[in-house]
């Protein structure tokens, strides 16, 4: 185990943490604002940190999976902790746990809240809290990448570990160069919605939240009333960025380098867009009746199913009361999440995707049981370890989440509001029904449940393994081990 | 605007089709120097393990595929270099890649089918550069058995001067004086380039002092290096007779080579079939059908008389063991061919004598292309070798233009920390160079040095 190499890269994170957390600073002085104390504190905390810890260069830059994948897990852990400090420090969220969980909701990019009036934050706190969905999207391991040099291929670990999707790869040879161009991408979509936002009319301060929310596919809300309280054309242009963050990124940069053909072939973002468009004809002619017009009824529905499908977590409407029907489709798109590559959660199309083949695959079998048939995507045969490596994740998943229930149960919350709170939790969506609903928030379960959660929407973000690999104990007592001096072999001739 | 999201980019966009022992060696050295590589090959797996530990990327498919290449980007490739097993694909990769991209292709062939078309072949088919690893090998060994004494033979400035490598054996009138007594007591006509003593390396100074053991690399034009080695009581002779093991494709190029040089061989295969197939390409040589690995068979075959003795069976571990067998049992010269293991340490150790490595000799040939294809100011890289597993580079610089480091005497240029040029290479004559020599434009100047990535011979310069 290459400890230095995990040191270096934590400490290298913290530094860029260190620096992100002067940004608000500068928002506090725009507005004035005394709280800048704390975020300069924390600042210079996370610079400190952070210098000792990469005082010393690692010897050997090599990364193995199971190092990036502790750097992943522990870095997200730090992350938190430390960009959780304003809050507690400063007293605007003054218990501990509470201020954690609002911070890891924010860079999980889920956007559950316990705050019952989030418009007595002070904004330095309200931009700090969007800032992190949007850090947290595409990930800081991916943003480290692309801007210090870590030599030596093997970084791609640490890629692997925090992207999203069954199988990650590059867009061109350089690691560099591939987080590089994603970022790009992330940061012009995101200034696009910005300026259309400012254009159609909002404050300027709410649409740079608003938009750190929906490119991280967040979903902390800067006003009590989430998005409900905007016209419905600041509605429709959140609608359709939260529908594009949703989109695999691979997808933009073919379209980045003219290769149309090839993005707009690409079978998971084509399924990705008819789920989102059937679930909305859905939820539009069950929420018909109940609407005040075809218009009003196109815009709440399209919003909210693609609030939840990206899982963004946006809200215009209560849909807690909304019918059955429209009720349950939301919360099965919870568990779809959008296109792996993107900044959403969820367990991702492209799994679902692969699962259905391998289902029509195993029904083919029962008719010709000595049938041969490889299972393809977008004309790519799909190895068999990204097939057993889905199908483990999905008992995983399903596993994590029934014990998640029964640990949230144990408070004595109804089933629905138990079930949906670790359901928007681990798939990073944010509100879920009844007592965790869109108007409701997270600040009424127990300290014990908000631990639960937490952990959940860690493990959600990070596709569960990263994280539970932290729970090997191989992997701990190879850290602790003092490694065997690099013996030398005397060959006598 | 997407291709200034590479500002640094200093490399090339180099595609590599075929990750086998040379495929990979690209791969770690090309990496290393900071080209964007991408390879193709059709083994998943292959491509998976080696995307894991460079920062590459792969792409699975037969890289002669029209949609393969589109798909690792030829449009905007610099450079495809074709080394998988097959000869013709290696073509065809090449031929495809020139219509469809506008960039330059390296083939390897090395069928002796092809291999006196290969001139032809690289001109009709618009080739940068075609490359033959087994051909190179057995012109390696083939210099090394004309010379025995050496451990290694490189040569530059087309065959005028040469780079010699050799173990100071005990008693040795180099033993114990340094490199200015040299100078004094000797010869001023060579240039002791780099040292190995206990597994170290140097680049040494005129007071570095000479001892029993250490390894030499020195640089002379031809016609000294024999005067030069007599005087140190080194015979000089070359070898009248050898004995290979395994009648493989290097086999077949040294015996052809040795035949023309009056040397009689004896090649030991175990395969009838191949045996025959010998014969009639190799009339003059004498065909044994048998096992090499028996040490009953070469006994009878007389290894104790033999002068040299190569084996170069398609095992490296075979190789070395028929190597220690063959410097116990008696005095010949040994060549060892490694083609694929990678214990280098180990086998430093084993003081194996002269080893040759055709996976080595076919990427300095392709690094030394790519060196001089991405920056090509003002010189050019006309030949580079890799000394001393990887620490040292030999590089031959053809001075195109007056630059920094022109027109000015040696002894006034800042040159770098462990560096040394070793001769200049003018109007065909080879001039050992002291401070008052200027480097002019149209010369040719051989640099050693342990600094590696060197692609102008402004790098000299701090």
């Amino acid at each position: 185990m290459n400890t230095s190499i995990i040191r270096y890269v934590l400490g290298n994170v913290l530094k860029v943490e260190g620096i992100l957390l002067l940004i608000p600073a500068l928002i506090a002085i725009i507005y004035q604002e005394n709280i800048i104390v704390f975020y300069l504190a924390s600042a210079l905390l996370c610079l400190l940190f952070g210098i000792l810890m990469t005082l010393r260069k690692p010897k050997t830059t090599i990364f193995y999976l199971k190092e990036g994948c502790m750097t992943t897990a522990l870095s997200w852990i730090l992350l938190s902790f430390f960009g959780c400090l304003p809050f507690w420090c400063s007293g605007e969220i003054p218990v501990f746990t509470d201020a954690l969980f609002e911070t890891i909701s924010g860079f999980t990019t889920t956007g559950a809240s316990i705050l019952n009036d989030v418009e007595a934050l002070s904004k330095t706190s309200l931009f700090w809290r969007s800032f992190t969905h949007w850090i947290g999207g595409m990930g800081v391991l991916v943003f480290l990448l692309a801007i210090i040099p870590l030599s030596g291929g093997s970084n791609i670990n640490l890629m692997r570990a925090e992207s999203p999707g069954p199988s990650v790869g590059k867009l061109v040879p350089k690691m560099r160069y591939t987080a590089r161009i994603l970022y790009l991408i992330y940061f012009g979509m995101t200034l696009l919605e910005n300026i259309l936002l400012i254009i159609g009319g909002m404050p300027v301060f709410e649409a740079v939240c608003t938009s750190f929310g929906t490119a991280g596919t967040g979903g902390f809300g800067v006003l009590n009333s989430s998005i409900a309280g905007y016209a419905p054309h600041l509605q429709w242009i959140v609608t359709i960025f939260m529908i594009l963050f949703g989109v695999n990124f691979n997808a933009y940069y073919l379209i980045l380098f003219r290769k149309f053909k090839k993005a707009f072939t690409m079978s998971e973002v084509r399924v990705y867009l008819l789920i989102m468009f059937t679930a909305i004809a859905i939820v539009f002619f069950d929420i018909l009746e109940m609407s005040t017009g075809i218009f009003d009824a196109l815009t709440k529905s399209s919003f909210q199913v693609a609030s939840i499908m990206t899982t963004t977590g946006f809200a215009t409407t209560d849909f807690s009361l909304w019918p059955q029907t429209s009720k349950v489709v939301l919360v099965l798109l919870m568990f779809i999440g959008g296109c792996a590559g993107s900044t959403s959660g969820g367990i991702k199309v492209s799994r679902f995707v692969i699962v259905c083949k391998t289902i029509v695959k195993e029904l083919n079998s029962y008719i010709h049981p000595k049938s041969i048939k490889k299972i393809q995507m977008d004309g790519k045969p799909i190895e068999h370890d990204v097939i057993r490596s889905i199908n483990v994740y999905f008992i995983t998943f399903v596993l994590l989440f029934s014990f998640s229930i029964l640990l949230v149960s144990l408070e004595g919350k109804d089933l629905v509001t138990s079930f949906t709170a670790v359901a928007a939790t681990i798939n990073n969506v944010g509100p879920g029904l009844e007592l965790v609903g869109p108007t409701q928030n997270f600040s009424p379960l127990s300290p014990f449940s908000k631990w639960v959660l937490m952990f959940d929407m860690l493990a959600g973000r990070l596709e569960l393994f990263p994280l539970l690999i932290l729970f090997h104990p191989a992997l701990w007592k190879e850290l602790f081990t003092k490694k065997l001096g690099s013996r030398k072999v005397e060959i006598h001739d | 605007m997407v291709k200034n999201l590479n500002p640094g980019k200093q490399g090339l966009s180099i595609i590599i089709v075929g990750c086998g022992k040379v495929g990979v060696t690209l791969i770690e050295q090309l990496s290393n120097e900071g080209h964007d590589i991408t390879i193709i090959d059709k083994d998943a797996a292959k491509i998976q393990s080696l995307t894991n530990l460079y920062d590459i990327m792969g792409i699975v498919g037969n890289g002669a595929s029209y949609s393969v290449q589109m798909e690792a980007g030829i449009e905007n490739t610099d450079l495809i270099i074709a080394v998988t097993d097959s000869d013709e694909l290696n073509l065809l990769c090449c031929t495809v890649a020139k219509r469809v991209g506008n960039c330059a292709a390296i083939a390897r062939v090395r069928t002796p089918d092809y291999s006196k078309e290969v001139g032809y072949l690289q001109e009709k088919l618009g080739l940068s550069l075609i490359i033959n690893p087994e051909l190179e090998a057995a012109k390696e060994a083939a210099r090394i058995l004309y010379l025995p004494t050496a451990l290694e033979v490189n040569s530059f400035a087309h065959g005028q001067a040469e780079l010699i490598k050799f173990k100071i054996p005990e008693g040795n009138l180099l033993d114990g004086i340094t490199l200015a007594n040299l100078g004094q007591i000797i010869t001023t006509e060579v240039v002791v380039c780099a040292i190995e003593r206990d597994g170290e390396v140097y680049i040494p100074s005129g007071d570095f002092k000479m001892a029993k053991g250490d390894i030499i690399s020195f640089v002379a034009s031809r016609k000294v290096v024999k005067s030069f080695l007599e005087t140190l009581k080194f015979k000089t002779k070359r070898v009248r007779n050898t004995m290979i093991i395994g009648g493989g494709k290097v086999a077949y190029y040294l015996a052809h080579q040795l035949l023309n040089m009056g040397i009689a061989v004896k090649i030991i295969e175990i395969d009838r079939a191949r045996c025959e197939e010998l014969s009639i390409l190799l009339p003059k040589a004498v065909i044994i059908n048998g096992d090499g690995t028996d040490e009953e068979l070469l006994k009878e075959e007389g290894i104790e008389n033999a002068e040299s003795f190569v084996p170069l069976t398609g095992i490296d571990e075979e190789n070395i063991l028929l190597t220690l067998h063959a410097r116990q049992v008696s005095s010949a010269k040994v060549i060892t061919k490694i083609n694929r293991i990678n214990f280098k340490n180990v086998i430093s150790k084993l003081d194996l004598g002269s080893v040759v490595y055709p996976r080595y000799i076919t990427s300095e040939a392709i690094i030394a292309y790519v060196r001089a294809k991405k920056d090509s100011m003002n010189s050019n890289i006309e030949t580079l070798y890799h000394m001393f597993d990887h620490r040292v580079e030999a590089i031959e610089f053809l001075v195109e233009k007056d630059s920094a480091v022109t027109g000015i005497p040696l002894k006034d240029l800042a040159l770098k920390k462990d560096l040394i040029i070793s001769f200049i290479n003018r109007n065909g004559r080879i001039l050992i160079p002291r401070g008052q020599d200027c480097i002019k434009a149209g010369d040719t100047v051989m640099i050693v040095t342990t600094h590696t990535g060197f692609n102008d011979i402004q790098d000299i310069l701090k």
